[in-house]
């Protein structure tokens, strides 16, 4: 029936794009093993096997554990109180809980561990007892902080959706309030939790500018000097193939549980929960609950960074890096919009080419910004030796190097990463057009082409807005690929921002710093409040 | 119900909603008796889930009191949680546990080591044994209803409240299972309440009735005598179709169109109301009846006859009687009441 309904809404050209969104975003991974597998290496990697390897390892285990640990205990915190209690300012905390994703967790580890180090404020006030931010649990810290609204808006949403019936029911069985949340709520919540956990540990595997400047060695900092210190795509390539094979087991780990989902969902009549109320000491202490991670995570860093950026002469080439950044943000975020919403048509024709390209596009999010960018490089040096000899052969001339194609390869990066992204929101936003809507439309004369118009967009424009405005907020936080992939003296915010903090020079990169959050967060505090009118799809990878 | 011995005791209960600021339960009073099933039977939004979870202490009462034996439940400023009270309860959703097998889900309120055994016999007992590691998605609603009266049950619960535990299945498995859980019940020698808003399906289960209106108990007893002898028009519409004519009692009877009924006990005077089911009405065809009959139609194990004034007029009533009836509309007949089918209440 879904086939049927829906013909004539451009279906064949929305599974041309979803196939292109699928290329572009597997091409990469595929290159990379390729690469991995084929490339003749010298002993770099023995090498590195045996010195360095197992601390990447380790460090990566560490960090990721100690940033899944700490955001799932704030972010699952938040989501009950939000989802199940009443409390003054419930409503607003409920989308500004979510705005700490506009801050880069390198933005937020260059203000801590400035305020946290011997010097720095927090550590004098409190004559050195503070400790410093710094290494593998600052890190963690740092993601926790930052990275946290992703388990808790599916954690929101799911505590909204459960029926109260099974909570009143452990309690006449015997159990007490905590125990009924323990051994009820939370499990039938644990889908939910466990794909916002994989998430966060994905991302902060992903990272380089929080490890680097606050020194956790993890894998994705031994990568980029394979490639950047060492020179070797090969060796870089193999240790991306390491990364990708931990983000296989987080995910694959994260569908064991989604397959449960289907034994979580409520059985029988669905009766939304009354939410608690709390009053006097209990609302206070639920408000301080909801402003602390703000505080840690978004007005502290922030704070501190103006007051820098403040006592220091601006950065040189500002005004440059931040065209740069924006330039690169918007046109990802079109293009990912774009492939995210083809493909959640082509999804919704039921074709098996549309299937199988929603899901290769899927694996393009589970696979660190760095490696996307070594693999972009692996395909245009293929191409390029591929082209050459042919070239020059036709021409006697010698073929422009692609590696300087410029902005065109970042975006190409960006999209592999990102543009999956987009697609859960874009499916969900599609899902609200019900095929009873577009009968109705035709049965009133309105053609593919005006249903589309007057039916779909108006539906779903918010949340393929929503999607691209995300995609927008990653790509200017995103630091690796950035820094492997940029054409020479292209800076970008988050460059500058880490050059400058590599080097150091905290009150240089404190604008810049402080800019990426404040340009993310107007596209943040929309995409909140979307987020927080609709209910979320369930994960996206 | 003297004879039995009083379990649980509601008494003035009174809650009233935060935001509507409507009273739910206006001053409801219940007994329940040991071994016995209460059906509790009113419309909806008469109060009666709203007493049945204060009685499982989902609900604080605003006034009254509920105590079983002599400990004080609710009420007197104190309210129990109900982990420590020994309810059993069925949700009207069953609200099984969906991340728990049904032997688990079952388990969940037995402690010590022998809580599977336990639960695994009390499946047993419902014919689910072979379903034990079976999650309730996979179970019929038929199954998922019996898997939540196991699991309320399984602590031997002091009281079992069932709420409208039969809503979500379709007729025929509705009957089926109806029977059964009233099996169940009385094999475990429960004492039980189950709300519905179904009279046949209260008096089907009920070894006693109570009858909810606005927040009030209105009437208890066996289903028998709250079926023959309501205590108010707004009793006898719960249970079924009944005509309601006003009347003036005189020298203790009371005029009705189809002859005086005895009213004794009465003030001379007093407005009452004749309360007539429709079985009451014997029909004959006569020549000079005074009624005529309008319509006639079957309903299967009866026929239901609609008869107006011979003269005309708005006024028309119901009988239903036995088939097959010579009787067709347009016929003259005079109209006889049996008292056995007919009560007189105050207004």
């Amino acid at each position: 029936m879904t086939a049927g309904a829906h013909k004539g809404v451009w279906p064949d050209r929305a599974t041309a794009l979803a196939i292109l969104a699928a290329l572009v975003c597997a091409a990469p991974v595929f290159a990379v093993a390729w690469i991995a597998l084929t490339g003749q290496s010298d002993d770099y990697l023995l090498h590195l096997a045996r010195t360095r390897l197992p601390v990447y390892l380790i460090y990566s285990a560490y960090v990721g554990l100690v940033a899944a640990g700490g955001a799932a205990l704030i972010g699952t915190g938040l989501g009950w109180l939000i989802a199940r209690t009443e409390f003054p300012g419930r409503k607003l905390f409920s989308w500004v809980l979510i705005l700490p994703l506009a801050v880069p967790a390198y933005v937020a580890a260059y203000a801590w561990l400035d305020l946290s180090q011997a010097g720095g404020p927090l550590h004098s006030w409190t004559g050195g007892l503070f400790p410093t931010v710094r290494g593998g649990w600052g890190s963690g810290l740092m993601f926790a902080l930052v990275l946290y609204p992703y388990i808790f808006l599916l954690a929101r949403d799911a505590f909204t959706g459960q029926s109260a019936d099974a909570y009143n029911a452990a309690r006449t069985l015997g159990a007490g309030p905590l125990s009924a949340f323990w051994r009820t709520s939370l499990p039938m919540a644990r889908p939910a939790l466990a794909a916002g956990v994989a998430l966060v540990m994905m991302e902060s595997l992903a990272d380089y500018g929080t490890v680097s400047y606050l020194g956790a060695p993890t894998l994705s900092i031994g990568l980029i000097r394979a490639w950047s210190g060492a020179g070797s795509l090969v060796d870089a390539a193999r240790l991306s193939l390491i990364l990708v094979a931990i983000a296989l087991v987080v995910f694959s780990l994260e569908r064991m549980q989604r397959r449960r989902a289907r034994t979580t969902a409520a059985s029988g009549k669905h009766k939304p929960a009354p939410r608690l109320e709390l009053t006097g000491w209990k609302a206070g202490l639920a408000t301080l609950a909801c402003l602390t991670p703000l505080a840690l995570g978004l007005i502290i860093p922030l704070t501190r960074l103006a007051w820098l950026a403040l006592n220091e002469l601006p950065a040189t080439g500002l005004v440059a890096a931040t065209f740069h950044s924006l330039t690169l943000a918007s046109i990802s975020a079109v293009c990912a919009a774009i492939l995210g919403m083809a493909t959640a048509y082509a999804l919704r024709g039921g074709r098996v080419m549309a299937t199988v390209s929603a899901r290769a596009a899927g694996l393009g999010y589970a696979v660190p910004g760095a490696v996307a960018a070594v693999g972009v490089i692996a395909i245009l040096s293929g191409t390029q030796g591929l082209i050459d000899p042919a070239w020059q052969s036709l021409t006697g001339e010698v073929f422009p190097i692609l590696l300087t194609g410029g902005a065109a390869a970042l975006i190409f990066a960006y999209l592999s990463r990102f543009a999956a992204a987009a697609i859960g929101p874009s499916e969900a936003a599609l899902g609200r057009v019900t095929p009873a809507l577009d009968g109705a439309a035709r049965t009133l004369g309105a053609g593919s082409r005006e249903r589309l118009w007057r039916v779909h967009w108006p539906l779903i424009a918010a949340g393929v807005s929503s999607a691209g405005l995300l995609v927008f907020v990653e790509v200017l936080k995103e630091l690796p690929a950035t820094m492997i992939l940029r054409p020479f003296n292209y800076d970008t915010l988050a460059i500058i921002a880490h050059n400058y903090a590599a080097d150091e020079r905290l009150g240089e990169a404190a604008l810049p710093s402080l800019l990426i959050p404040l340009v993310a967060l107007i596209p943040m505090i929309f995409v909140a409040r979307y987020l927080s009118r609709t209910r979320t799809p369930s994960g996206t990878g | 119900m003297s004879q039995t011995q009083t379990v649980l005791s509601v008494r003035g209960a009174q809650r009233r909603y935060v935001k509507k600021g409507q009273a739910a339960l206006a001053s409801a009073d219940l007994d329940l008796h040991a071994g016995r099933i209460t059906a509790l039977l009113g419309p909806s939004g008469s109060g009666k889930s709203t007493l049945l979870r204060a009685i499982a202490g989902l609900e604080r009462l605003d006034g009254g009191e509920i105590r079983l034996g002599d400990t004080v439940w609710s009420g007197h400023g104190a309210h129990i949680p109900p982990e420590t009270r020994r309810v059993g309860m069925v949700f009207q959703d069953y609200a099984l546990f969906p991340h728990l097998d049904a032997l688990s889900n079952v388990a969940f309120g037995l402690k010590g080591k022998d809580a599977k055994d336990i639960a695994q016999a009390q499946l047993e007992a419902a014919e689910l044994g072979h379903k034990a590691k079976a999650f309730p998605h996979e179970l019929s609603g038929g199954e998922q209803q019996r898997v939540a009266l196991a699991r309320a049950l399984a602590p031997s619960p002091a009281v079992v409240l069932l709420d409208e535990p039969f809503s979500g299945l379709d007729r025929r498995l509705r009957h089926e299972l109806r029977d059964r859980t009233v099996q169940t019940l009385k094999a475990a020698g429960a004492t039980a309440m189950i709300v519905t808003h179904d009279a046949e399906e209260a008096m089907a289960v009920a070894d006693e009735l109570a009858l909810m209106d606005a927040g009030r108990v209105i009437q208890t007893g066996t289903p028998d005598e709250v079926w023959m002898r309501p205590v108010s028009a707004v009793a006898a519409r719960l249970l079924g179709d009944v005509e309601i004519i006003e009347s003036t009692v005189e020298t203790g009877r009371a005029d009705t169109p189809f002859g005086a009924v005895d009213a004794h006990g009465f003030d001379e005077g007093e407005t009452v109301h004749a309360l007539i089911r429709p079985q009451a009405f014997g029909l004959s065809l006569a020549e000079d009846g005074t009624f005529t009959i309008t319509r006639r139609r079957s309903a299967g194990t009866h026929l239901v006859f609609e008869f107006a004034p011979a003269e005309g007029g708005d006024t028309h009533w119901h009988a239903h009687t036995a088939s097959p009836s010579p009787l067709h509309e347009g016929d003259r007949v005079s109209v006889s009441l049996d008292p056995a089918y007919l009560s007189v209440v105050r207004r």
